[in-house]
């Protein structure tokens, strides 16, 4: 496994969602975790509103600076590629949504050598119904970061109202595109308190964006 | 459709699809460029049109131009690609013309930030535009409402030939939801004032001018009629635990959504507090409003803008209750619990 972890996929995939429930479980396992808000495309919704949170359970969070944190500007730490390159810390990248999004990796190119990058999918979002459909979100994303995409991890959910059918129906699409693309799968992603054992690894997670019965 | 994952702002451009549009013009403003990246996907797949105007001003000219030939046509934006269109929807509402506009609200005044507000609300209710004029403005306050509403929305712009307006502020356009959208077959009868080409039948033209002043106000009178119509027949509104309430929180739109958890937390309390929650601000529900605050010793309005829609809770219940308000401004969204405690203080429990 590679050091570094980059987690793409379309808008509002769960990208963030897992990046900082990987982030957070890294910690556990005893190792320095530093979490990368390079997300440029999100208004609302994203790591650095968690900063706080993460902070408290000792994860080192990189974002813009303070006073340009709610700008809707395009900005990216440049701490960010000197944590890349220390083998001392485990970095998770939660890049910004499509190729719009993932377009950043190109500038981080250089210092991504030791990474594993993650492809999020949740079939239960728009343009997601198909095996098709994905792969031709990844070709995309990948043509736009200048990476590969390794690993492919199911998410697909409806928050609170999500069943062991959706996930089901989301590993067997996302089985057909890891068979199509020759990417294998990492995980299905299932969240408290749900309970689901498929073919391939669970990933537990706490939602923090979503998922909750009622937001308020 | 099955039930999907969807952002408010995605669920809108979904719904508008399904009501039969074919026809987005916009330009890109934070927080609402999902909707217009939605539908710059999402319309070619269904043989619409899409096309990214080179201003807000340029949109909403464009989408007089669709509506006038009798397409279906909706725009989406945020607060100051808003107060851009404003002369172009005067124009639609006086050639009376069916047409459905977003408006995301972000926080303001001028440029101000891109978290959520709701301070549009005169400019959604009120006017905005120049002249004599009214906006249908319909408010949702979870995204599966923004799928009915938006819906809603071709429905009375067609039945009205009026614009109307879907105003949600960015929570509602960012936040993600299972959400079912069903085609839904409007009826939509263009023929007596469509464009369509003059062969066999007498030319026509939609126009929003008039030099000769009686002629004008003619068609102003007709516009008046229509708004009196809609007055006394599209008020919508939610009420919950108002029953036997003695408190009544008045809230709509996201902010609405978080009053309902007020109204838990006080009714855990043992207090009696329902809410009164308006879904057409245009035209305001003043009549339930007015009966309900017979019954109740303090009406408590909440907004994310300095009392704007308070105006309109005073029209219904002046000198029948005590009104007070609370807001936050500027994109700050208030918690459940700061509500609670402003609420618990007016009562003289804090």
């Amino acid at each position: 496994m590679a050091k570094n972890k980059v987690f793409v996929g379309l808008y509002g995939s769960g990208k963030t969602e897992i990046a900082m429930n990987f982030a957070i479980k890294s910690k556990v396992n005893g190792m320095q975790v530093t979490i990368a808000d390079v997300d440029v495309t999100a208004s609302y919704f994203r790591v650095r509103e968690f900063k706080d949170m993460l902070e408290k359970k000792g994860i080192r969070v990189l974002t813009p600076a303070e006073q340009f944190m709610r700008a809707d500007l395009p900005l990216i730490d440049a701490s960010v590629m000197g944590y890349l390159q220390n083998p001392n810390y485990l970095v998770v990248l939660d890049v910004g949504g499509d190729e719009k999004g993932s377009i950043v990796l190109g500038s981080l190119r250089e210092y991504l050598s030791d990474a594993d990058v993650y492809f999020v999918v949740n079939v239960r979002r728009p343009f997601c119904e198909t095996p098709e459909k994905i792969c031709g979100h990844i070709e995309r994303i990948q043509r736009a970061a200048s990476i590969k995409v390794n690993y492919l991890i199911n998410n697909s959910n409806l928050a609170s109202q999500t069943t062991v059918d959706v996930v089901r129906e989301g590993e067997e699409i996302v089985k057909e595109v890891s068979r199509m693309m020759s990417i294998p799968v990492a995980f299905n992603v299932v969240a408290e308190p749900l309970d689901y054992r498929g073919e391939f690894e669970t990933f537990k997670i706490e939602r923090y964006l979503i998922g909750k019965e009622e937001p308020f | 459709m099955k039930k999907i994952m969807m952002k408010g702002t995605e669920a809108i451009g979904e719904a508008a699809i399904m009501a039969g549009c074919r026809n987005f013009f916009g330009y890109p403003i934070t927080p609402q460029n999902e909707l217009t990246e939605y539908m710059a996907r999402r319309l070619p797949e269904v043989g619409g049109c899409f096309l990214q105007a080179e201003s807000e001003v340029a949109a909403v000219n464009m989408i007089y131009g669709a509506a006038s030939v009798g397409k279906r046509a909706m725009t989406s934006t945020s607060s100051p690609g808003f107060s851009l269109m404003q002369e172009g929807i005067s124009y639609i509402a006086c050639a009376q013309l069916p047409a459905v506009f977003v408006n995301i609200v972000r926080g303001g005044p001028g440029l101000g930030d891109i978290q959520p507000s709701q301070g549009d609300y005169f400019q959604a209710t009120k006017g905005g535009g120049h002249g004599d004029y009214r906006l249908i403005v319909l408010a949702p306050s979870t995204v599966q409402e923004a799928v009915t509403l938006t819906e809603l929305a071709f429905e009375l712009a067609d039945k009205y030939r009026n614009p109307a307006l879907v105003l949600a502020d960015g929570l509602l356009g960012q936040m993600m939801e299972p959400v079912e959208i069903e085609e839904k077959q409007v009826s939509y009868d263009n023929s007596s004032w469509a464009l369509t080409g003059a062969k066999d039948r007498p030319p026509r033209k939609v126009t929003s001018f008039n030099i000769d002043p009686y002629e004008l106000e003619k068609m102003n009178l007709k516009l008046q009629e229509k708004y009196r119509k809609m007055e006394q027949e599209e008020p919508r509104w939610e009420e919950f635990q108002t029953e036997d309430a003695d408190v009544l929180l008045v809230a709509y739109g996201t902010v609405g959504r978080i009053c309902k958890s007020v109204v838990r937390m006080a009714r855990e309390a043992g207090l009696k507090v329902g809410l009164f929650r308006p879904i057409t601000l245009y035209p305001y529900p003043y009549k339930p409003l007015e009966e309900l605050a017979k019954h109740v010793s303090l009406i408590l309005t909440v907004e994310m803008s300095s009392g704007q829609m308070l105006e309109d809770v005073k029209l219904a219940a002046l000198r029948l209750t005590r009104i007070e308000f609370y807001g936050r401004m500027a994109g700050v969204v208030p918690t459940p619990g700061e509500i609670f405690d402003h609420l618990m203080h007016l009562i003289g429990r804090r």
